[in-house]
């Protein structure tokens, strides 16, 4: 036997005797957000080969589309991206208005700018939070909850909805905000601002923070765009690309009178970096670390824009509009909208027949695609840099399993 | 025989009028020492050998806690459990070619080994019996162990051998016959020592080392099952 | 108090011995089993406090203070489960070996003047020696519950707390150098009078030894952020992952009782033991400040003082826990091989040194007596006055000094 082995010309290294062994990380496990299954082939802390197993929480969500209507459709599109549901309505309604050619009042579009942002806000709160969470710190985990809550407060008292909303719907908003509600909002974000400068210091600067982030999961800018990666993960590879900015008119015009800058490294510098941490030495464009401070950027900005909006929207006068009747027909045709979700860049595609009830519905997820860059990350990394590395992409289950 | 065995142990028989827990205890490590070290023999799991041999050890410096040293007590739970240890994992990770290998020995072997064992026995316990102490112990009728102060012990010794001799040698400026240094303790056998150990170590890295294959691709389980049939 | 049974009440030799010994081991276990209830229920506390939560509120009365012993109960009736392929009899033991490594472990520990369970001559080695057989148990843990979560914590377990304790005997080193004994009661009591006289402030390496010998410490029992070995983002539980119900509770009592000895050494080696920072006993004149002629109101002073420095320390590990991110294993690797090791080791020199220009230290105002280089009293003689009358043989030779040391620890 030996003598076999020593004449295998294949054999070429003398090392301690190693076995791999393979891994499932999931559909159990405690940072997979979720259920998803990562099989690792590891050799001892080195992860040689990750492959994700999808599906655990697949609901039929585009089938049951085909066969109710379009506005009935939107409690569906909130369980998708489940913390995030505001976005998730919006791009459905915006994709179903833009076959029907509908265009909401004016009032309607700020409250939806409005909307969508403090969703934003929420939803990269939890994405925060559980990367702490995912690299062994809890508190941050529920300094962002706390905020959260307020947040959702915000919404419960808009929609009467704490998770899944169903408040953007083709043609407007389901209600107007309750009296003194804008007034609570800028309460909200006054208070909020300082507490960004707490999550800074627990995470973002933290020695071993940038130690356990910085420099891990590098993916490039062409990766990135290969593999079809958008939002903030194609924001921290340094791809300036958003959706709000570069994306259709129906939903650009959406934007129009907001300024805000794309949170993206431009020459080495973020925008508006001067007042907040400088990036760490060790971080290299594309690793964890960025995905991460992207995100933390995009909280800001989603707030300079919550407080545009409530100017934009305290100044219209006249009444919201009414969303279309449930039953509403949607014409003939197939239409293609991507809007940007806080996760990324979230397609619907539908087609119409003349009758109410879409003849075909298909969702675009961000995560799916932010998720398929994985193995290529993880490629002989330690087996603790795979939770950093699956949370700084920031998936959401049911997003991906629809 | 029993007369034997009552000489050997003047253990429980009452010393002040009650139990003599020094003899007790005495009595339950070394049972414990030796039953342990006979399972570690029988035992066929190399991480149960090790259990077993980390309990045996810990018998034994029980004991030497009981005779009063205590420093020697530490070093030997420092040093081999703490090893044992070590050599459990390396025993895990180096020889084990799946979980749960098993050792087994064909009865040839387990002859043979109980043939040198038991002379080996032999010869200790004859020496162990012909030592002074030992004989004279039944006729005074004291504790089995000995722990008056002033009795020898093992410090000058443990001393010397870090290089002071504390036996007054140094203090007194007595020089050695042969040639007329002073005697500087056993500093250069414990040294030489500690590089022969670290040989015996290198020397098992080496042989622990293997052969590899080029690429470690392509081969194993498949990850689309998560190596699940 | 054995003397005292014997002539005054008249009690056997046998029957005091053994009574006594009850009694320690009957104390140091209710002080683990009771130390890990009110530590869980702290560490409930303390982290929803940092969290703003409110933690346990009804269990108990106004402070859920009776949370832990609820889920103690919990954890008593709880199924008992065991993974198939396990193998039975090294699962069943592992939890006590942990548990019975810690409890060895308090039996060497100080908690005043005279509050020993056993004084040993040697008894810095022995804590440390025992103590590190907690290990053991976890490493037995992960290999015989068959499952690969639990196999990567052992591993990891083993490697770092192999690791660790070289720093953490270098650092051990030092005031046992500077007490001249490592018999641990005489260590505590040489640091005895103002705050001033803790080894922490005797001199500036010692005050840096003492850092090194926290982190060491925090990573030797396995807390944040060196818990790699139940890393719960990435192990699952780590080597816990298949235990449950008492076992499981086995485990964690040993991980509270090791945080809270691994307190406990520090504040004898570094922080004046069972000493207050102010020395009150004596400027009452309760006491002479010896130790010797202390009466009970003196000891149960320092009693307090050694467990609220300890329980300091606990508290403190919880603030770090629940602050700090976990470091990677390779991290935690360098932490110790690249940082803790090479520091611990200059620190141990320079104290060294220190030693041998001052002799007497500089805050401590000694009284003189000792000679450069002279192996002082102590460390040859035991407790018990089991001297090997050897005490006084000067020795010219510094290195000699570091290297009795080196092998002592």
């Amino acid at each position: 036997m030996s003598q076999v082995i020593d004449d295998d010309p294949r054999i070429i290294e003398f090392d301690v005797r190693t076995d791999e062994m393979l891994v499932n990380m999931g559909p159990q496990h405690p940072s997979t957000h979720g259920v998803l299954r990562l099989v690792l082939r590891t050799d001892g802390e080195i992860v040689s080969e990750i492959e994700p197993h999808i599906g655990y929480l697949h609901r039929c969500a585009e089938k049951i589309g085909e066969n109710i209507s379009a506005r009935q459709f939107i409690p569906y599109t909130d369980r998708m991206d489940y913390l995030a549901g505001m976005n998730m309505n919006l791009g459905w309604s915006l994709a179903v208005e833009k076959l029907m050619r509908l265009q909401v009042t004016e009032k309607a579009r700020h409250l939806r700018v409005l909307i969508s942002e403090m969703g934003r806000i929420a939803s990269h709160l939890v994405g925060m939070g559980a990367y702490g969470l995912d690299l062994g710190t809890f508190s941050p985990f529920l300094y962002a909850f706390r905020e959260r809550e307020k947040i959702l407060d915000l919404f419960e008292e808009a929609c009467g909805a704490r998770l899944t909303y169903s408040y953007i719907t083709v043609g407007g908003l389901t209600a107007d905000l309750p009296p003194g509600w804008l007034e609570r909002c800028e309460a909200f974000l006054e208070q909020f601002e300082p507490i960004i400068r707490e999550y800074h210091a627990l995470l973002t600067t933290n020695a071993i923070f940038v130690k356990r982030t910085a420099g891990i999961g590098v993916l490039s800018p062409d990766m990135a765009i290969n593999y079809g990666c958008s939002g903030p993960v194609l924001r921290g590879s340094g791809v300036d690309q958003d959706m709000r900015r570069d994306g259709e008119p129906i939903y650009t015009a959406m934007y129009d009178g907001y300024a805000f800058e794309v949170a993206v490294m431009k020459d080495g510098h973020y925008p508006r970096d001067h007042a907040y941490p400088a990036v760490p030495a060790d971080a290299v464009l594309g690793d964890c670390w960025h995905r991460f401070f992207v995100r933390m950027l995009e909280v800001v900005q989603s707030m300079d824009l919550v407080r545009q909006a409530i100017d934009q929207y305290s100044a219209c006068k006249g009444p919201l509009g009414e969303p279309v009747k449930v039953a509403e027909k949607i014409p003939a045709g197939d239409v293609y909208l991507e809007t940007e979700c806080p996760k990324g860049q979230m397609g619907f595609y539908l087609i119409g027949n003349g009758s109410a009830i879409p003849w075909r519905v298909r969702a675009r997820s961000s995560s799916f695609s932010n998720l398929s860059v994985l193995a290529e990350l993880c490629h002989g990394c330690l087996i603790a840099d795979v939770p950093a590395i699956v949370g700084s992409l920031d998936i959401v289950m049911g997003e991906i399993d629809r | 025989m029993s007369s034997s065995v009552a000489q050997l142990l003047p253990v429980l028989a009452a010393a002040e009028g009650g139990l003599n827990w020094h003899g007790f205890f005495f009595l339950l490590f070394a049972l414990l020492a030796c039953c342990l070290a006979v399972a570690v023999v029988l035992a066929d799991n190399v991480v149960r050998m090790a259990f077993y041999l980390v309990l045996s050890l810990g018998a034994t410096a029980g004991l030497f806690f009981l005779a009063g040293a205590e420093f020697v007590g530490a070093m030997q739970l420092m040093i081999y459990v703490g090893g044992t240890l070590v050599l459990l994992i390396f025993g895990v990770m180096l020889t084990a070619q799946e979980p749960f290998v098993s050792i087994k020995t064909p009865v040839r072997d387990k002859v043979l080994a109980g043939l040198v064992g038991g002379a080996l026995l032999a010869v200790l316990i004859q020496a162990a019996l012909s030592g002074p102490a030992w004989s004279g112990s039944a006729a005074e009728g004291g504790g089995g162990v000995a722990l008056a102060a002033g009795q020898p012990s093992a410090t000058p010794l443990g001393m010397a051998l870090v290089g002071i001799r504390v036996d007054g040698d140094v203090a007194s400026g007595e020089k050695s016959p042969e040639d007329g240094q002073v005697r500087s303790g056993y500093l250069l056998p414990f040294e030489i020592v500690s590089v022969h150990l670290l040989v015996v170590l290198v020397g098992a890295a080496y042989l622990a080392r293997s052969k590899r294959r080029k690429s470690s691709g392509g081969q194993g389980a498949d990850l689309s099952t998560g190596g699940m049939r | 108090m054995a003397e005292y049974l014997i002539q005054t009440v008249g009690l056997p030799g046998w029957l005091t011995w053994s009574l006594l010994a009850v009694l320690s081991a009957v104390l140091i276990l209710n002080l683990m089993a009771g130390g890990a209830l009110v530590f869980i229920w702290a560490e409930r506390k303390v982290s929803a406090r940092i969290q703003d939560r409110l933690g346990p509120t009804r269990t108990g009365g106004s402070f859920g203070w009776l949370q832990s012993l609820a889920d103690g109960i919990k954890l008593l009736a709880k199924e008992d489960l065991m993974p198939e392929g396990a193998d039975g009899m090294l699962f069943r033991v592992a939890p006590y070996v942990s548990f019975c490594a810690s409890f060895a472990a308090f039996i060497g520990l100080p908690f005043a003047f005279d509050m020993v369970g056993l004084r040993l001559n040697v008894g810095v080695f022995y804590v440390v020696a025992v103590l590190g057989l907690e290990v053991f148990g976890v490493i037995l843990a992960g290999y015989a519950s068959a499952s690969k979560w639990s196999l990567f914590g052992a591993m990891r377990e083993a490697a770092q707390v192999v690791s660790y304790e070289v720093p953490l005997g270098m650092c051990i080193v030092v005031p046992v150098m500077l007490a001249g004994t490592m018999d641990l009661v005489t260590i505590a009591e040489k640091q005895a009078g103002w705050f001033t006289n803790w080894y922490l402030f005797h001199d500036p390496f010692t005050f840096v030894v003492f850092w090194v010998y926290v982190t060491c410490a925090v990573a030797s029992v396995n807390r944040a952020p060196f818990d790699l070995a139940e890393a719960e983002s990435e192990l699952v539980a780590g080597f816990h992952t298949e235990y449950s119900g008492l076992r499981w509770s086995f485990f964690f009592m040993a991980e509270y009782s090791s945080m809270f000895l691994v307190s406990g050494l520090a504040a004898v080696l570094f922080l004046g033991g069972w000493n207050g920072p102010v020395p009150i006993a004596t400027l009452l004149g309760l006491s002479d400040g010896t130790g010797e002629s202390t009466g009970a109101i003196v000891r149960l002073l320092g009693l307090a003082n050694l467990l609220g420095k300890a329980t300091l320390g606990v508290l403190i590990m919880m603030w770090i826990r629940w602050t700090l991110p976990r470091l990677r294993i390779d991290q935690v690797m360098t932490t110790c091989l690249k940082y803790c090791t090479p520091i611990a080791a200059v620190m141990f020199a320079g104290a060294m040194t220190w030693l041998w220009v001052f002799p007497g230290g500089v805050l401590n105002l000694d009284d003189g007596s000792r000679r450069p280089g002279e192996i002082r009293e102590g460390w040859l003689e035991g407790p018990g006055g089991r001297s090997t009358a050897v005490s006084d043989a000067p020795v010219d030779d510094a290195p000699a000094l570091a290297e009795i040391a080196e092998v002592s620890k």
